[in-house]
């Protein structure tokens, strides 16, 4: 391998000089692990959502009673319906920024189900009303443009229905990664935000015109509960929870530290600190409340493990909003959603770890080694040495937590970091692979050759944690 | 994105599946409640599963959508409605604007099953007043086909019981006491969408 610096010289356990003459922080006692089960009772409970939602249309239906053509796509046309209110429902869900799920199913996660059921969704709504224009045109032997005419003018909330439908073509169009892309990402957000109106707008629709749902009865108030329970849940996600969080803690910048050319960390200090529930590897959405930045929020992990006087974020530089972080004046309030995230120490399955890094996706991997048992290794991914982030802290940590620590210098065709990216590779460096919890951060690319690699060295999906942001 | 691919098709094929399996007749519930409530009907009920798996409620189905149009009258109100929303449509006699506002609609009831079969009420309306109304899928052949015969003649039509009380509360027919009531009880629901 050939590593060209100083920094860069094969294994390390660490230098002599701790960070600062700060002592070491002490071992935490074995936090409480936190297994997928918590996981896997909101998949359950998502499962069970969708047969509930369909089942009113199994009971109603008379077995044989779909005789013609018409019945089949009237029916269809229902099933789809049905999905498709569950379903939204769902994805606002997700996008509430319940702690729950946050805690239990972590953003990516949770942002890696919202865009898969999000296409299900658009494609679910569409077949419903091509279905249903279809079935109830050919049941009033009328055109089907006319019965297009016909719905939007005989049948109550059929508009504000189309309008919604509307909206959530358009947002889905817009979600489509190659339309995204294209787009400023402030018009795609606000138009991702219309899709609250057609939660709005095609409420109505389901009880005025829905088979299964305008009868009172009991799937009619279990829908109507369904939609009030999602709307608590945003209130309490998106206003009450992060008021309560942001009244007790009261965060201010307290200083901002250049860690390199292009990344900056961010401390913040504020009451009751000792008393959030942070693990090392969660993130925050923060919001800083200076005239520049105070309408945007983004989520950066924290960079140290929660020591109860001092909370830091560790940035790069790389677009407009990260550029007026670096002249953030001390004293600046900060307005925090979280803690969330499933990328930490708790929620790994094997004792032992293996950290690989990319970048500034040091962050929340610096924070993790800090209640990680001895044992673990980390790789780091850095294409000059002047990108090793929080170099000393990690020969500190290294040494202080029994933690190897390998960096690799080089750009991704170099041979050396060619070398160790290849299942041998980090077989020799870590012979235990197979039986580590693999943490990875860093850029999309890396993290993506990275999964491959690991697959092909024999190391199980679910030991795999990924953090990225990027869809 | 696989994932999302995999999702839709997972929709599409347990609606699919979802349909074919209610749509089939002579499953379990219908093959135990039909021989059960009608015996005398069972020539009629065991032919039908024999030749296709769509036996009688198929050509019940379609026989009872094209049997009310004929019999109820409604050949005046579809008629009167495809040509009025025709019109909307190719929008060139704009200058007609009152027109739309006469235009009868019609509004369906929920499919009501009952001990015989199950039926469905769809009913006329021009304006807020219930104008003509008839039961669909009802079952035609033997002593049920009796019962729905008399209930339709009864409630149905344009001078029917339900047009001239302009309510679900209507009269149960002596002899057809569940057949009335699937129908009360679908009719209701169609007004209440109406």
């Amino acid at each position: 391998m050939t590593y060209q610096d100083i920094h860069a010289t094969g294994r390390r356990t660490g230098s002599s000089a701790p960070y600062g003459g700060r002592p070491a922080a002490p071992v935490p006692p074995g936090r409480p692990r936190r297994g997928p089960g918590g996981r896997r009772a909101l998949v359950a409970a998502f499962w069970l959502g969708l047969v509930a939602a369909v089942l009113p249309w199994w009971l109603a239906t008379p077995p044989g009673s779909l005789a013609d053509t018409t019945d089949v796509l009237t029916a269809a046309g229902r099933i789809t319906g049905l999905v498709a209110g569950y379903l939204l429902l769902v994805q606002v869900l997700m996008m509430s920024r319940l702690g729950v799920l946050e805690r239990w199913l972590g953003g990516e996660r949770l942002s890696r189900a919202h865009r898969d059921l999000g296409a299900t969704l658009l494609v679910a709504v569409l077949a419903h009303l091509a279905l249903l224009v279809v079935g109830y045109a050919r049941m009033e032997k009328n055109s089907v443009l006319g019965q297009v005419g016909a719905l939007l003018t005989h049948y109550e909330d059929m508009v504000s229905a189309f309008v919604a439908a509307g909206i959530m073509v358009t947002v889905g169009f817009t979600a489509v990664r190659g339309v995204r892309r294209r787009l400023p990402y402030e018009l795609w957000y606000h138009l991702h935000l219309t899709s609250y109106l057609a939660l709005l707008l095609g409420y109505g629709h389901q009880f005025s015109n829905g088979a299964q749902l305008y009868e009172p009865g009991p799937v009619r108030t279990g829908w109507i509960a369904a939609y009030l329970l999602v709307v608590a849940a945003l209130v309490w996600g998106r206003l009450i929870a992060p008021l309560g969080f942001n009244l007790r803690h009261r965060l201010r910048v307290a200083d901002v530290v250049a860690e390199s050319p292009d990344t900056i960390s961010i401390y913040l200090t504020g009451h009751r600190l000792n008393q959030i529930d942070l693990l090392g590897g969660q993130y925050f959405r923060w919001r800083f409340l200076n005239p520049g930045c105070w309408w945007q929020s983004h989520p950066f992990s924290v960079s140290a493990a929660g020591n109860g006087r001092w909370l830091r974020l560790t940035v790069k530089v790389v677009g407009g909003h990260t550029a007026e972080l670096r002249d953030l004046a001390p004293g600046t309030r900060v307005w925090a959603e979280g803690p969330s995230g499933t990328f930490t120490a708790a929620h790994r399955t094997r004792e032992r770890a293996l950290l690989i890094a990319g970048g500034s996706g040091i962050a929340p991997l610096r924070a993790m080694l800090e209640e990680l048992p001895p044992g673990a290794a980390l790789i780091y991914r850095a294409r000059t040495p002047a990108d090793v982030l929080l170099h000393n802290e990690l020969d500190w940590l290294a040494q202080a937590r029994h933690t190897s620590v390998w960096y690799v210098i080089g750009s991704r065709d170099d041979p050396g970091p060619r070398q160790v990216m290849s299942p041998e590779g980090l077989r020799r460096l870590v012979p235990d692979l197979t039986r580590r919890d693999v943490y990875l951060c860093g850029p999309g690319g890396l993290v993506d050759e990275a999964v491959r690699v690991l697959r092909r060295a024999g190391v199980p999906r679910r030991q795999i944690h990924l953090a990225t942001f990027e869809l | 994105m696989r994932r999302a691919l995999l999702a839709i098709t997972g929709v599409a094929a347990s609606t699919t599946a979802l349909v074919v399996l209610k749509g089939a007749p002579g499953t379990s519930q219908a093959a135990q409640d039909r021989p059960v409530a009608e015996a005398p009907v069972v020539p009629g009920g065991s032919a039908a599963p024999d030749p296709t798996p769509g036996g009688v409620t198929p050509s019940a189905g379609p026989g009872a959508s094209a049997k009310p149009s004929a019999k109820a009258g409604a050949s005046r109100t579809p008629g009167t409605r495809t040509s009025a929303t025709a019109r909307a449509t190719t929008a060139a006699p704009r200058t007609t604007t009152s027109a739309p506002k006469v235009t009868t609609r019609t509004v369906t009831g929920p499919v009501v099953s009952y001990k015989y079969g199950s039926l469905q009420v769809r009913i006329t309306l021009s304006g807020t007043r219930i104008v003509d109304a008839t039961g669909l899928g009802m079952p035609l052949d033997g002593q049920s086909g009796l019962r729905s015969d008399d209930v339709q003649a009864r409630y149905s039509g344009s001078s029917g019981e339900v047009v001239a009380k302009q309510s679900a509360n209507l009269s149960t027919v002596s002899g057809a006491t569940y057949t009335s009531t699937a129908y009360k009880q679908s009719l209701q629901a169609a007004i209440d969408k109406a």
